[in-house]
């Protein structure tokens, strides 16, 4: 096992670097992991910054101005009701992330506890808690937030639930197979007989022995939270107007594809692009993460390193 | 004094929820004078010779249900106005012209009116139409109070001394009648005992031109029919398609696949119209949209903060950008060319003045109010952002409420809504335009306006024969409402068709009614 060798040689190459920096050391030599990495930085930066960046005011109508195709003035042109479509874009970008980032927040928060629970404790805790996320998880994820919707009522806020509600059960699963094993590791036993609580041995010796899975999938919910916001506001349920979100405008900008392709294509393309960086991270991590591919890389990179 | 009447009546009635609309009236497209004989029966003859073929229309939307009394979908009524017909019906114009009957007399009184019926129709099944139809078909809808059973709020009685007679007795005299009996295709004529003998959900038995064939998800075909009345249909068979997508409509219309559709984006109405493969037909229709704010619920109640709205409110910009110029802004609800039209527009676009007004009777600043609209309409979506623009510079804090339509129809049912924005569609009598919108008691009076003044000219107007006294009621009332902005009225909107270059005898109508009796394919 020639990895497994070079492997061993890696703590005498970097004997300090704690392992999050290694991670990243190790995700900035993937060009993919980068370029992922930089359309990210990008988008959260417009969301960030879309206030005080934005040329026009994004809600702002001015039926005047309105098909306008792209120019100096207005680079991704004007839509049906004259508002500048690259400040929407920017602006869009904060609301796909906030949607994103809190949905995913609370399947990962609602996920993972339950996960450590039903791993854990097993028996009918586990059969009780996996098999409600098993009934979550039958219904196609769309279709069940459009029921949660139709029972909160719409809007970003009800989306955000809806959304985090729908992955919530993904997070779970990961969670407890991860758990199952761990448990019955030889140092969780040792805790256990020198007397650790429940609490202090989940927290110190299961989660963080947990967590690379949970982080992978956290990077590629982050994706598929922002396409759920985007097809939940292209069928009007989810950010309401006049605020700017990307699904919705990519809804307006369909009845117009003959006349203003501007209107669609551009919020169009950042969905695509954001969603593609979040799911190739995504794998990159995956990769990284895996302790078994993490030593092929790090054999590779002293390889042709040295 | 009896007389027959064919007066110049522009509008038509029918007023419809405003949702779900309706459609308005019907058939005939040409003179309906076919001769009191029993015309028809030999199939196809006609004259010209049918070209034969089927033609293909693509309607936006299923239809809920067939049953004519029942249902309240314009959907229904595009295919159910080729297959039905009513005593009389409205030309182009919105004059009332003879169809099952062929003559009416009214009473001195004006209590009774008396209906000739043509002789020699047969329904769809056979059995022949007499007198006992319509009583039964009027009883059904009084005795099961359905959907239209309000436009026989005035009616006493319906009888039939002989088969080809009818009388209906009223409570008071009903210039609408006409309308409200023959304004669409709601009040059409069944054979007696269709509910039971028939699923009329799901099957028609008229005296049209067409007879209903069958009905799937993907549209609906019809047949002519050999036993019409009136000049046989031209064509063979209609058969609507139901496709949601405006593009795919006009994809369709392009490659030969459909002959005629309704599903035309206003947008695209301008590049369509140097389009050599499409014909478009522009008419102005007699619906009309409006803003309406609940007057229940404070500052709403308040007629200075409703008139600052109406004065923040930039209804060029709202026209413009909910129908792309393919509408007419109005300050009242009936459209320029109607008899009933009244030119009155006390409010222009004036910023200062209405933040006065709403600064004055605001809770707080801004006042926020909800805008409840519905993307089953997207014009209301559209005009709502220009709305919440104008007033966001007037003090006003718009969110924007965006419901499917039922939740939009329960909320505004149960009174919980600042504001809405919707449409009235297909009226052509001014009774159906303002009379249960504005009076205290109205059943459309969602808004929940009440001047005792406004009801009693409404209802002084209801029963008024003089149509010239008649109109002067209306208009004293639709200046009262449009000063206390029990509606704010915006605009009305035009009729947008297509349809293949090289169909003939098709003709575009105000009111919306879709009739192919006399349509010609391209050859």
């Amino acid at each position: 096992m020639s990895a497994g060798e070079r492997a061993d040689t890696l703590p005498s190459t970097a004997p300090h670097r704690p392992r999050w920096v290694e991670t990243l050391v190790l995700l900035a030599r993937s060009p993919m992991a980068v370029a992922s990495g930089l359309v990210l930085t990008a988008v959260v930066a417009a969301a960030l910054l879309a206030g005080r960046i934005s040329p026009h005011d994004p809600v702002e109508p001015s039926v005047d101005d309105r098909l306008q195709a792209p120019s100096g003035e207005h680079w991704f042109g004007t839509d049906e009701l004259g508002r500048d479509v690259f400040s929407r874009v920017l602006a869009g970008a904060e609301v796909s992330l906030r949607v994103g980032a809190v949905a995913v927040g609370i399947s990962l928060a609602a996920g993972v506890l339950i996960g450590l629970l039903a791993g854990y404790y097993r028996r009918w805790v586990d059969d009780v808690l996996m098999r409600v996320m098993d009934v979550v998880f039958a219904f196609p994820a769309l279709l069940m937030a459009i029921a949660v919707l139709a029972i909160l009522g719409r809007g970003s806020t009800n989306a955000m639930i809806a959304i985090g509600i729908v992955y919530t059960p993904i997070f779970a699963r990961i969670t407890r197979a991860s758990v199952l094993s761990v448990r019955e590791e030889v140092y969780v036993r040792a805790a256990r007989s020198a007397g650790a609580g429940d609490v202090r041995i989940v927290a110190r010796h299961v989660l963080p022995n947990v967590t690379a899975p949970i982080i992978v999938q956290t990077s590629v919910s982050l994706a598929f939270a922002i396409l759920s916001e985007a097809a939940l506001s292209f069928v009007g349920l989810g950010t309401q107007p006049p605020d700017p979100s990307w699904g919705r405008m990519l809804s307006e900008g369909r009845g117009f594809l003959e006349q203003a392709w501007w209107m669609a294509v551009f919020p169009g393309a950042a969905i695509f692009l954001t969603v593609l960086a979040f799911n190739v991270l995504g794998d990159v991590l995956r990769d990284v993460l895996d302790p078994r591919q993490r030593a092929a890389m790090k054999g590779t990179a002293k390889g042709s390193g040295g | 004094m009896t007389r027959t009447r064919r007066q110049r009546v522009r509008t038509r009635l029918a007023a419809v929820l405003s949702a779900a609309v309706l459609a308005g009236a019907c058939s005939g497209g040409e003179d309906v004078d076919v001769g009191g004989d029993g015309g028809g029966g030999d199939g196809g003859g006609g004259d010209g010779g049918s070209t034969g073929g089927t033609l293909i229309a693509a309607i936006s939307a299923q239809p809920d249900q067939f049953d004519p009394h029942k249902t309240q979908a314009y959907a229904s009524f595009q295919v159910l106005e080729n297959v039905y017909d009513t005593l009389v019906v409205p030309d182009a114009e919105g004059q009332f012209q003879p169809s099952l009957a062929t003559g009416w007399e009214t009473s001195e009184d004006g209590l009774t009116w008396t209906f000739t019926l043509r002789e020699g129709v047969t329904f769809h099944d056979g059995s022949e139409f007499d007198s006992a139809d319509v009583v039964y078909s009027y009883n059904r809808i009084i005795d099961q109070e359905l959907a239209n059973a309000f436009r026989f709020a005035s009616v006493e009685s319906v009888e039939a001394p002989d088969p080809r007679t009818v009388v209906i007795n009223l409570t008071e005299p009903s210039p609408a009648l006409l309308a409200n009996i023959g304004g669409f295709k709601g009040m059409s004529i069944i054979p007696e005992g269709a509910a039971d003998q028939f699923d009329l959900a799901t099957e028609a038995v008229g005296t049209g031109p067409f007879t209903f064939e069958s009905s799937g998800a993907g549209g609906v075909t019809l047949a002519a029919y050999d036993g019409y009345w009136g000049d046989a249909p031209t064509v063979d068979g209609v058969e609507f398609q139901y496709i949601s997508e405006p593009t795919a409509a006009l994809t369709a219309l392009r490659s030969g696949d459909i002959h005629w559709t309704d599903n035309v984006p206003p947008q695209d109405v301008e590049s369509l119209q140097d389009d050599d493969q499409v014909e478009v037909g522009v008419t102005p229709s007699v619906d009309y949209w409006y803003l309406a704010m609940n007057q229940a619920r404070e500052p709403f109640d308040n007629r200075d903060f409703r008139r600052g709205v109406a004065y923040g409110i930039d209804r060029e910009a709202v026209t413009e950008a909910a129908k792309f110029g393919a509408a007419t802004v109005n300050q009242t609800a009936i459209p320029q060319d109607s008899f009933w039209y009244h030119e009155y527009a006390p409010f222009e676009h004036d910023p200062q003045r209405a933040q006065d007004l709403v600064a004055g009777a605001a809770a707080s600043t801004p006042q926020p109010m909800g805008l409840m609209v519905t993307d089953e309409y997207p014009e209301t979506v559209q005009a709502a952002q220009i709305i919440a623009s104008n007033l966001a510079e007037v003090g006003i804090k718009v969110n924007i409420e965006q419901e499917s339509f039922n939740t939009w129809l329960a909320r505004q049912a149960d009174g919980d809504f600042d504001a809405f924005m919707l449409g009235w569609l297909g009226n052509l009598d001014p009774f159906g335009f303002y009379h249960a919108q504005h009076v205290c008691e109205g059943s459309s009076n969602y808004q929940q306006y009440c001047n005792p003044k406004v009801d009693d000219l409404l209802t002084r107007a209801a029963s008024e024969t003089d149509r010239e006294a008649r109109k002067a009621l209306y208009d004293q009332a639709a200046e009262l409402i449009v000063d206390d902005v029990s509606y704010l009225y915006l605009y009305n909107p035009d009729v947008v068709q297509a349809w293949a270059p090289g169909l003939e005898g098709y003709e575009i109508r105000a009111d919306k009614a879709i009739n192919f009796e006399s349509v010609r394919l391209p050859e």
